[in-house]
């Protein structure tokens, strides 16, 4: 991918926290939660980025929605109307107006709306921070988008609480929020997970609907291979802060290369109770990302691992062709 | 012939609340043989762990047990007093939770707590006896015995999962209640866990029963699956024979709705509108104003709950796939 093409190029991204420890709470080991990751996603396409509790997908989310300032490294956004940003480094006024253009989704739509605003409230803030038409256009775009997002009639929705509406209808609510400012790139931090089954397939079809509609990319956030199947054009697998391996779906689902990615995908529940699933067992336990030794991340879990891969650093991400990406030295 | 563990027959019960009452749980009947597990599966609000603590009667002061039997082993746990029930409770049914940090006591040892529940139930047993049984209960369900005299805090949440699985099995119970187990976790700890949990129910020849919002957990785990829809059971039988035909609308629906990662990419179906209010349920069967096959009968008869095919129970009136004679 050239980078005429790509919306998002993500590259070398760190963010390390420091752990507070003793009288003075100094710090002196860090937290490496995300470590040196580099992704591009095209327009209009979106990027699935899976992997276990801890293992920094959802620092990478806040990176690049700029909730979190990033350690060091590159995010660029090629917005149609705005042009070329480094969002790694924006700042002030620069940054509050590129926020138009860059939007989130929470996992939780019980904590990420305000209990005591009303929905239409909810819905037009952002429009309201960015300075966007009046109280009469702010209405009538507000209703659009609720009717859009399946929340009709939307009269009868602008004046409510959250606390009158169901799960489903709350984070409907918290998408239109998010594309209230049209924005070209959304992430999306497990949307669905929080939603029962016949409410999620919904939730899920209303996103992929909007993403054609209105020319949105996602990264989609989440640690159900099943839903990013379903969801995203390709999948990037998080390990302790790397990615270790990045593939179009169907290519990485049917033919896995690293050895967790493989261990992963076959520990998925299967809804048939005749198909036999092999689970490739692995040992231990995710260790904890603070100042990880420089070796491969999975080195110590891994059923292939030799005296190469404790002597030498985390493996690079290569290519093996088609688009798939692996950060192995036993591949 | 198999041995019938625990039959629960026409289950009905309600919470009141300052709205009304809420018909939680409604005409359940189901029955679990021994060295069987059965998988109860539905959506937030379905009653599958009303039912859970109805078996165990844990329920808040607010809930009332209106009408059916729960027997188990020959015993009705619905006419017993306080005292009958303390003896069922660990070691007549016992309960794995969801939230396995909540079920843990954090200023004893897990060892401990292990104990105490030993003791509580077998007077008998000193303390040394005990703790070599927890040793035991801890290998297992996979723990390392030394981890005996750690704090909850200080376990993984797959190790509190195993440590809570361990307790549950501490009074050799006749029924295991593992409610939503593996809900919490990581997909790779969530597979050891549920094999675990399977080879030692297969070993012990217990019988159990699984309560999962995920189909597909409860595939895997389970010898025979409920399926239940605001309240009420809408169709019961065999995994294989469930899966393969499916006779509610409902339970096809939920099928239709659930991504899988292995075989063709298949479109995933959506169900209209939204679970209903229990304070208000539906006329007739519950499911009608989400039914595509639904009729004026629906909307005014319960659909009773009975068997159309061999061991496959539905309570629907227009079923899917019912071989004709």
């Amino acid at each position: 991918m050239s980078e005429k093409n790509s919306l998002v190029r993500v590259e070398h991204l760190v963010k390390k926290f420091p752990v507070s420890a003793g009288l003075f709470k100094t710090s002196k080991s860090f937290i490496h939660a995300v470590d040196d990751i580099s992704f591009e996603i095209g327009y209009g396409s979106s990027l699935g980025l899976v992997g276990e509790s801890g293992c920094g997908k959802t620092t990478t989310g806040k990176l690049l929605t700029r909730l979190y300032d990033p350690t060091s490294g590159l995010i660029e956004i090629n917005d149609p109307k705005v042009g070329q940003v480094d969002l790694a480094t924006l700042k002030g006024q620069d940054l509050k107006e590129f926020r138009g253009r860059v939007q989130i989704i929470f996992q939780d739509p019980y904590e990420s709306l305000n209990p005591r605003r009303t929905i239409f409230d909810t819905v037009a803030e952002p429009l309201v921070v960015q300075g966007m038409g009046n109280i009469t256009q702010r209405e009538e775009q507000v209703s659009t988008l609720l009717e859009t997002v399946g929340l009709t009639p939307a009269s009868s929705f602008l004046f409510r609480y959250p606390h009158e509406l169901s799960g489903g209808q709350r984070q409907r609510v918290a998408i239109a929020r998010a594309l209230v400012v049209n924005p070209s790139f959304v992430v999306a931090d497990e949307p669905t997970s929080m939603l029962d089954v016949s409410i999620r397939i919904g939730v899920m079809q209303l996103m992929m609907e909007l993403a054609n509609k209105m020319g949105v990319s996602y990264l989609y956030i989440t640690h159900d291979l099943a839903v990013a199947r379903y969801m995203c054009q390709r999948i990037a697998v998080m390990y302790i802060g790397k990615i270790i391996e990045k593939a179009p779906t169907e290519e990485l689902l049917a033919n896995p290369l690293h050895p967790y990615t493989q261990a992963l995908i076959s520990a998925v529940p299967v809804p048939d109770p005749e198909f036999q699933r092999q689970a490739i067992p692995i040992k231990g336990g995710v260790s904890a990302p603070i100042d990880p030794p420089d070796q491969c991340r999975f080195y110590n879990r891994c059923p292939f691992a030799d005296d190469f891969c404790r002597d030498n650093p985390h493996p690079p991400l290569e290519d093996k062709g088609d688009g798939h990406f692996v950060a192995c030295y036993k591949v | 012939m198999t041995e019938q563990m625990l039959q629960v027959k026409d289950l009905t019960m309600h919470y009141k609340t300052s709205k009304g009452e809420v018909s939680a749980v409604n005409n359940v009947s189901f029955v679990v043989e021994k060295g069987q597990s059965l998988g109860l599966v539905g959506e937030s609000g379905c009653g599958k762990t009303s039912i859970a603590f109805s078996l165990l009667r844990l329920l808040p002061d607010n809930a009332e047990i209106k009408g059916g039997d729960i027997i188990l082993d020959g015993d009705n746990i619905t006419e017993m007093d306080k005292k009958e029930l303390l003896k069922v409770r660990w070691k007549g049914i016992s309960m794995v939770f969801q939230a396995a940090m909540n079920a843990l006591n954090p200023i004893f040892t897990v060892g401990e707590q292990i104990v105490e529940a030993i003791q509580v139930h077998n007077q008998e047993i000193n303390v040394a006896e005990a703790t070599v049984s927890v040793a035991e209960l801890f290998t297992l369900v996979g723990l390392d015995p030394k981890l005996m005299d750690r704090y909850p805090h200080e376990f993984s949440g797959g190790m509190r999962q195993r440590a809570v699985i361990a307790m549950a099995l501490a009074c050799h119970p006749k029924l295991i209640i593992a409610d939503e187990p593996t809900t919490a976790l990581d997909v790779i700890v969530q597979d050891r866990i549920l094999s675990q949990l399977k080879e030692i129910q297969q070993r012990l020849d217990m019988s159990m029963i699984y309560i999962s919002h995920d189909i597909a957990v409860i595939a895997e785990v389970s010898d025979q699956i409920g399926v239940m829809y605001a309240g009420r059971m809408a169709e019961l039988a065999k995994s294989n024979e469930i899966f393969k035909r499916p006779i509610h609308p409902y339970t096809y629906a939920l099928m239709g709705a659930f991504p899988s990662i292995k075989g063709p990419k298949k479109s995933l179906t959506t169900l209209p509108g939204e679970p209903p209010d229990l304070l208000n349920p539906p006329s007739g069967c519950r499911f009608h104003p989400r039914c595509p096959r639904a009729t004026v009968q629906c909307r005014q008869e319960v659909p009773p709950f009975i068997e159309h095919n061999p061991e496959h129970f539905a309570a629907c009136w227009h079923p899917m796939e019912v071989e004709n004679e």
